[in-house]
């Protein structure tokens, strides 16, 4: 006993060090830290998370990836490939900043421009996303079979979505179901076919199977499915396809989520206000949420540099309207486009090179579509509760991006703070839903499809559904000093050419600065015809970025595939990957 | 195999304890004498110690000295600096005298190896020792800055940011992620990739550092392959306590001139009208005709015509570059204040200019205080230090304050049992700037238009607000602002160890260490005004968050020697590691006031409120063993082993083994070598091993998980405006088959000392192969978006020559001096990175993609993009050239590498090398009677610099900011085709600065004198009375001069410190605080 007393110290390392290595495999096996495992969500309410999980991409921002370029790069609202691309605008604010949009708006982009890698890889988070709410459905084992339906209803949905926004920046693109898994290492997938058909399958299975109402207003239902369906069909040329779904199905049933049968709302305007959300006319929208926590993170971050320069309004000065786009809605005495491309001959009066402290009166006289000033802030004209836009001190850069601003993803001066996040850098964080689809896009697809179906009188009727509802004045900006006029076509349309004219005018006019002008000339093969024109006008007009701009055709119909996925999906020194032609 | 593993691991435990338990006990006895030096002079302070025990005392003024001595010891070892060390019998006496030899050489000298230690002509590894003397002559915050220029192999790269990170390469880059070299204090090592055990050291309290560069560090397993840094504290000695007093004071001073070679105001004006004029727009005098003019220049701040006109003030309310008679220019308008309605600033333009950098980088102090009580008897010694630090930055608002204390003690319990500790407490501010990244505040005093002024007309900051005044915020409101910031650490680091001598010849040893650091601090967002988009919200951010680490080792070491011959150590160890961090923070708005007293987390309004908290963790366990065999001094091998279990891998791929053989000739020794005069020592020496690395993996790294996150995967499916609903993602992707990192490496040297032992060299080469590098997979974007683990990725090789010598000399008799220097050449290749793509690329600018890309066969960190060979003359030089994106007169003619007629991404090639040939430093000193001299160089050539700070200030589209004064009559126009720079226009191009060119790739070889300083030792006839021992002053400069053809503001660049890029690149100048020219005067004294 005193021996060992004595040899306390010794005793005591002794028995600590065989302690030490005794419990080797519980010191090294560590629970990764503040994280879940696939298992723990392997449930009803957790596979409805990562559901939500799927949808919280629509607005394009929050993914772990892609964020490199900003939000701007990835936006839900496709301002940049959608309406920069396709002459609605310009990239606007100085010819410096967030430079990477300018050959994309002039179509010299080449395969290396970071913006298309950063919004490859957040669509391809959205589709494994919706993948893994399937994936991880397959293990849950409390879901009923009603359950299991619906999940994969939605997810499909999702990746619907999300492939078709890459089939149409990109052409030909990977398609990726829920077998594809970085752990299995399959995922070294050929761009070798058009994937609409498998979107078109992802679309039909949802149609098919999601309920028509939704608790949630947010969530997709079989109506949305199906006008999704229609809409991939459109892409598809299926137009026989895309009519019947219509007439059969959709414009006798189609109801929001919320159970409102689709409609136009009564005022053009209510489609863009954070105020007046989720209306009759929206078939499917990203839902942005603002002063939740997030800073703005759920907002509609993706459109945050495109508010007027300076001032209360918020940032940045980007997305300004073109010289164009303005000149479009002037209509003639009948309250009519100038189908003829007259419209360009010369500009509508604007302050362009004049300083705000320069006296100025807009133009009166002319006859302009009133759904003009919900499009482009012109100086002089009431901008929302802003006041009259005051010109040249609310854009950042007028020399270098002309004298208009964006309207549509504007927010009420009333709505700061409130549907605003109150905790960004910039009031630019709205609660704007981007509507994906709505219903006027809907009723603009039947005409198309009427008109590819020799009933121009049909389309004739749908295209003035369309027109119809601005010709009531209280849904015009108010108080404004311009000369509003619209007018329904009534001759009957010459012809199928002349009817086609008319519809791709329609959608230039009505889905405007909405993320899909890039994409409708793509389809129609009309890029070079339209575009080369617009260069040229911009140019003359003072607008210089565009120098040099032209449209190829067999080409500039799809963005090329980012080259570092080429690159990064190679084997054996080859990529699966294949450029688009001519890149 | 690992049931084995275990087995043995459990054998050798119960062999051990039984050790424990089988010991005796011996009798004392008490030894007097005197030690006298080579001209019989008395020594005093001389060191004796019982050999084999901690057991030692000083000689006093007259040499004499009394110890007790353990009954089983019989021998003492006596040491003094410039003497040999001196092993002396005492066998059976009672008094000896001992008279000490000058030493001649330093192959006695007792270096720390891992785990234990070696005399220097038992290595036979790649050692290097540095010069303690001559690293705490280097003044600076951070112990790794002063190691600069000081060891073959080793390469710093620093910057003038107070107390920042620096990079720490032992032999090149050999990883994509971290290289840090482990930090190894007291025996303490810590964690991958953490270099803060060394950071935040007193150097006063380092008494040597020892670089483990080759495959000896294999006894460190899986944290040895970038090298080791082995760090001894002081420790008290036996004698009388001893105070000194070590200080200096300096000012840092600032570089004169225009830095940034910046235009002035009216360039920057007549540079408008020059892009305006080659864009396509018209220089036109519009006052004739009173038309608006779409084609025609114009511009808010310098009006329209043929010529631009200086504004008076840059904005006035909405209105922009206005005369001094605007209506807007009204004084009783100005506010800036939010609470008190719109904002309307007056700004004046500032028509001369604003040198901003000189704004923002003034004359700063720095000064440095230790005090360090030591002593001991033959039971315990002790030392204790404290330790003031206080730099202030050259740039406005930044430094680096810290308090330290140290203690070490150690007890001889019994004759046989010691216990010790070391112990470091700290406490710092370090509010620095983010360096080196694009838009900090270094490069904004370069971004800043020079026509703003510092303030408004009232004293309220000026900056970008009005138009056309780029996107430069100011870097003097910024700074400004972050006075009341506050950032501060407070940690602990030390150990407690005791040790064990059973029977004859062996020690157990255990010592259990680590690291607490504390951290804390907040910031502040406030209401900006004075830029073109402003915060209109202001903030208070909060945060605290401690990293504990601990490591516990247990060694068992025996040695011995058999028929005089043959010298025998074994070490056998067991070693945990537990590495741990945790973090919270909050954020609130709105506050009702901006005044930083009211300003806590709770009196913040409810919206946009926001917190987070993380941590993380991650274990090693591991066995090692090393046997150090010698044969009469001549033949020397030693083995390592290692087996080390880590967290961070899956169970089936955790444990890795390591190991190096090691072998050394003293050939001088051998019979045959005798005769020559002029070689006092030579020394072949060779080595061998597998190392490995974690330094760069997330204990996450073998797990899928998944998560959540209000901004990443919560969504508003409800249609509420602000309401969420919880939703889940993947985050992680895991890999179960990631294993270690293999490093082989190879190293042959050659050490020999000559010419009666006045020079002193040594040459090594290795070979160093990195095999299965571990970083991030580089899966395709189809995989989905969570975080792709860690795989064994590619190859690497490094292949060098270190290099260094020593020569003492003497011209007269009183003046003597030595010269030192070493001399790092290495070539780095990347020999595979398999995964898909074959390359890795890296250094991403969102403006231009990445400027580094990482291929076989290149080296780590090229410069990769398109080749100038020269500026497209005419229309007809484009339509004769190969087919190139925007090609036009005046932009750049890529090179058409592959002859294809067309530039494409095919053509984009390496263009650049950002490791240097070679790295070299020079110590060189003179001593005259009482007056010394030093000097410290070090340099780098051959390595090349991506000056990245031109892509803002040689383009004019960049924004509107500043611009290089040169672009007005040195760039491209129709008539000066033999240009500098491409033309000035208003829109980046593919063939201008879209994307990555070599345009802007320049030498970045330099030489910088590190300090140079002269010194004076008080005679000690003047120091008697006074009572002190020693005393010397001395003058010194830091940063005297640098030489170097770089044209931005200091060659030597660290890693760009955003999430953009990783460690593998570097020598890229996004904005990099440069150093300071520092003049001081400093005292050490002992009492």
């Amino acid at each position: 006993m005193k021996r060992i007393k004595k040899y306390k110290n010794i005793l005591v390392m002794a028995t600590l060090i065989v302690f030490a290595a005794a419990c080797t495999k519980s010191f090294l096996n560590i629970t990764p830290p503040g994280s879940l495992d696939g298992p723990t969500l392997a449930t009803k309410a957790g596979v409805e998370g990562l559901l939500i999980g799927a949808y919280s991409l629509l607005d394009g921002v929050g993914s772990n990836v892609g964020g490199a370029d900003g939000p701007w790069a990835t936006a839900g609202s496709n301002w940049v490939y959608g309406s920069v691309a396709g002459g609605d605008a310009h990239k606007g604010s100085d010819p410096g900043d967030q430079n990477l949009i300018t050959p994309i708006e002039t179509w010299q982009v080449n395969p290396s421009n970071d913006y298309l890698e950063q919004v490859w890889l957040v669509r391809y988070d959205g589709v494994q996303r919706a993948n893994e709410a399937i994936r991880i459905m397959r293990l849950a084992t409390d879901l009923l079979p009603a359950d299991t339906v619906q999940v994969t209803a939605e997810a499909k949905f999702l990746r619907g979505h999300y492939h078709f926004e890459l089939r149409k920046l990109f052409g030909k693109v990977p398609y990726v179901d829920e077998n594809i898994t970085y752990s299995a290492g399959n995922f070294l997938i050929p761009n070798d076919h058009d994937i609409l058909t498998d979107i078109e399958a992802d679309f039909m299975y949802a149609y098919n199977n999601l309920p028509e109402t939704q608790t949630e207003i947010g969530r997709a239902n079989k109506w949305a499915a199906a006008c999704y369906l229609m809409k991939t069909y459109i892409f598809e040329g299926k137009f026989s396809d895309a009519l019947n779904l219509f007439t059969t199905q959709i414009l006798p049933n189609g109801k929001t989520s919320s159970g409102a049968k689709y409609e136009l709302n009564a005022h053009f305007a209510d489609n863009f206000n954070p105020g007046t959300r989720n209306t009759k006319e929206s078939v499917f929208a990203a839902q942005m949420t603002v002063n939740d926590g997030a800073s703005g993170g759920n907002s509609n971050q993706g459109d945050g540099l495109n508010f007027p320069y300076g001032g209360q309004t918020g940032c940045c000065g980007f997305f300004q309207p073109s010289f164009s786009l303005v000149n479009s809605f002037k209509v003639d005495a009948n309250g009519l486009p100038f189908l003829d491309g007259s419209y360009n001959n010369v500009n509508l009066k604007s302050d362009q090179g004049a300083s705000s402290n320069d006296p100025y009166t807009p133009d009166t006289t002319t006859p302009l579509d009133p759904r003009l000033d919900w499009t482009a802030g012109r100086r002089g004209i009431p901008f929302l509760d802003w006041g009259p836009m005051a010109g040249a001190s609310w854009v950042r850069n007028q020399a270098s991006a002309g004298p208009y601003e964006p309207v549509k993803n504007m927010f009420y001066a009333s709505q700061k703070n409130v549907l605003t996040d109150a905790s960004g850098w910039t009031a630019g964080f709205t609660a704007n839903n981007v509507n994906i689809i709505r219903y006027a896009d809907v009723l603009l697809w039947a005409a198309e499809a009427e008109i590819q179906a020799g009933s121009l009188v049909n389309a004739q009727a749908l295209i003035n559904q369309v027109r119809a509802r601005n010709v009531d004045p209280t849904g015009w900006v108010q108080a404004s000093p311009a000369n509003y006029k619209i007018g329904l076509y009534t001759a009957p349309f010459a012809s199928k050419d002349a009817a086609l004219t008319a519809l791709y005018f329609e959608r230039k006019l009505e889905l405007a600065m909405e993320g899909h002008r890039a994409f409708d000339l793509s389809r129609w093969g009309i890029g070079k015809q339209e575009l080369d024109p617009f260069y040229a006008h911009e140019v003359a007009s003072g607008y210089v970025l565009d120098v040099g701009a032209t449209y190829t055709t067999g080409k500039n119909e799809f963005l090329p595939i980012p080259q570092a996925e080429i690159d990064k999906s190679s084997k054996a020194g080859t990529s699966v990957l294949t450029q688009n032609p001519n890149y | 195999m690992l049931m084995l593993a275990k087995l043995t691991a459990k054998r050798y435990w119960l062999t051990f304890s039984v050790l424990l338990f089988s010991f005796a006990v011996f009798g004392q006895r008490s030894l007097t004498g005197k030690v006298t030096g080579s001209d019989n002079q008395p020594v005093f302070g001389a060191t004796v110690s019982v050999k084999g025990t901690n057991i030692a005392t000083t000689t006093a003024n007259d040499g004499t000295f009394t110890l007790n001595v353990p009954g089983n010891r019989n021998a003492l070892v006596i040491t003094y600096v410039g003497y040999e060390t001196t092993e002396v019998s005492i066998a059976g006496k009672n008094s000896i005298d001992v008279g000490l030899k000058l030493q001649t050489s330093n192959l006695n000298e007792v270096i720390v190896t891992g785990y234990t230690a070696q005399r220097k002509k038992e290595i036979t590894g790649s050692v290097s020792v540095v010069s303690v003397k001559d690293m705490k002559s280097i003044p600076a915050g951070t112990a790794e800055q002063m190691l600069q220029g000081q060891a073959s192999g080793v390469t710093i790269l620093t910057s003038g940011n107070p107390g920042d990170n620096s990079n720490v390469f032992i032999r090149g880059v050999t990883s994509l992620g971290g290289s840090s070299p482990l930090i190894v204090v007291d025996g303490v090592p810590s964690a991958p990739n953490d270099l803060s055990l060394l950071h935040d050291l007193s150097a006063n309290d380092i008494e040597s550092v020892q670089v483990i560069k080759d495959a000896q560090a294999a006894i460190y397993g899986a944290r040895g392959s970038a090298g080791v840094i082995l760090i001894t504290t002081k420790k008290g000695k036996s004698g009388r306590a001893v105070i000194t007093y070590d200080a200096f004071y300096g000012e840092q001073t600032v570089p004169k001139g225009n830095v940034w070679h910046k235009a002035n105001s009216q360039q920057m004006a007549d540079l408008y009208w020059l892009a305006a004029k080659n864009s396509g727009q018209v220089i036109l005098d519009t006052t004739t005709t009173g038309q608006p003019c779409p084609g025609c220049v114009a511009s808010a701040q310098y009006g329209t015509g043929l010529t631009p006109r200086l504004p008076d003030y840059l904005v006035a309310g909405e209105s922009s570059g206005v005369l001094a008679n605007d209506p807007s220019v009204d004084f009783s308008k100005y506010n800036v204040d939010y609470s008190k309605g719109d904002i309307y600033q007056i700004v004046p333009a500032n028509k001369e200019g604003t040198d901003w950098f000189h704004a923002m980088f003034k004359r700063a102090p720095i000064q440095s205080h230790t005090l360090t009580a030591s002593g001991g008897s033959d039971k315990s010694n002790y030392l204790f230090s404290v330790n003031y630090f206080n730099q202030r930055g050259i740039l406005m608002n930044t430094g680096l304050k810290r308090y330290s204390s140290r203690m070490n003690t150690t007890f001889n319990i019994k004759n046989n049992v010691r216990v010790g500790e070391n112990l470091y407490v700290f406490y710092k501010e370090n509010p620095r700037i983010t360096n080196n990244v694009e838009g900090n505040e270094v490069n904004t005093t370069a971004w800043m238009q020079p026509i703003i002024p510092l303030y408004d007309i009232n004293g309220g900051f000026a900056g970008n607000r009005g138009k056309e005044l780029g996107n430069s915020s100011s870097p003097l409101a910024s700074r400004a602002r972050a006075a009341n910031d506050k950032g501060y650490t407070w940690a602990i680091q030390g150990n407690a160890w005791m040790e064990v001598d059973l029977f004859k010849h062996l020690t157990l040893r255990t010592s259990f260490g680590g690291n607490i650091d504390n951290y804390a601090g907040f910031w502040h967002g406030y209401h900006t005004y004075e830029n073109a988009e402003n915060n209109t919200n202001n903030s208070f951010n909060e945060y605290a968050g401690h990293r504990s680490n601990w490591t516990w080792t247990n060694t068992a070491q025996y040695s011995n020697t058999f028929a005089k011959k043959h010298g025998v150590k074994l070490l056998v160890g067991v070693e945990s590691a537990d590495f741990n961090q945790r973090e919270v923070g909050g954020q609130k708005l709105g506050y009702f006031s901006d005044d930083p007293n009211y300003l806590n987390l709770s009196n913040g309004s409810a919206t946009g409120q926001s917190n987070y908290s993380f941590f993380n963790k991650k274990t090693l366990y591991s066995l090692l063993a090393r046997i150090d065999y010698a044969y009469a001094d001549k033949f020397f091998l030693g083995l390592n082993g290692r087996q080390d279990k880590s967290s961070v891998f899956s169970e089936a791929t955790r444990t890795g083994n390591f190991g190096s053989v090691s072998a050394g000739w003293q050939i001088s020794q051998e019979t045959f070598m005798k005769g020559i005069a002029w070689l006092n020592s030579l020394k072949l020496r060779a080595s061998y091993g597998v190392l490995g690395s974690i330094s760069n993996t997330t204990g996450l790294n073998s797990f899928t998980t998944y998560g959540a996150g209000i901004g990443s995967t919560y969504y508003g499916i409800g249609g509420v405006v602000n309401g969420v609903s919880q939703g889940f993602a993947y985050t992680t992707y895991g890999n179960l088959s990631t294993k270690w990192e293999s490093d082989v490496i190879s190293n042959v040297g050659i050490d020999a000392t000559i010419l009666q032992n006045k020079l002193d060299f040594s040459i090594e080469y290795y070979v160093k192969k990195i095999n299965g590098l571990l970083f991030q997979d580089q899966a395709p974007g189809v995989v989905g978006g969570a975080t792709q683990p860690n795989v064994n990725t590619g190859d690497i090789k490094n292949t060098g020559v270190d290099f260094s010598v020593a020569y003492k000399g003497k011209i007269t008799k009183d003046l003597s001096f030595t010269l030192g220097g070493n001399i790092t050449a290495y070539k780095n290749t990347v020999v595979k990175i398999p995964g898909t793509a074959g390359f890795f690329v890296d250094a991403f600018t969102h403006n231009t993609g990445p400027q580094v890309r990482n291929q076989a066969g290149h080296p780590v960190g090229s410069f990769y993009g398109y080749h100038i060979i020269g500026i497209y003359q005419s229309a007809d030089d484009v339509a004769k050239s190969p087919t190139e994106t925007d090609a036009a007169p005046g932009r750049f003619k890529y090179e058409d590498t592959n002859k294809d007629g067309e530039i494409t991404v095919d053509d984009r090639q390496f263009f650049g090398n950002p490791n240097p040939k070679f790295t070299y430093g020079i110590n060189l000193s003179f001593t005259y009677k009482q007056f010394d001299f030093a000097t410290t160089l070090y340099g780098t050539s051959g390595n090349k610099v991506f000056n990245y700070t031109r892509y803002f200030q040689d383009f004019y589209p960049q924004f509107q900011n500043s611009k290089s004064g040169a672009l007005l009559t040195e760039s491209w126009t129709p008539s000066n085709l033999n240009a500098k720079y491409p033309i000035v226009e208003n829109a980046s191009y593919f063939s201008t600065n879209g994307v990555i060119n070599d345009f802007y790739m320049e030498n970045g070889s330099f030489l910088r004198c590190k300090q140079m300083q002269i010194g004076y030792n008080v005679p000690s006839g003047l120091l008697k009375p006074i009572n002190i021992d020693r005393a010397r002053i001395y003058v010194q400069a830091a940063n005297l001069f640098t030489i170097t053809k770089y044209t931005g503001l200091d060659p030597e660049l660290t890693t760009n410190a955003s999430s953009t890029s990783s460690a593998s690149s570097f020598g890229i100048d996004y904005g990099n605080y440069p150093p300071a020219r520092t003049f001081s005067v400093g005292v050490n004294v002992a009492f």
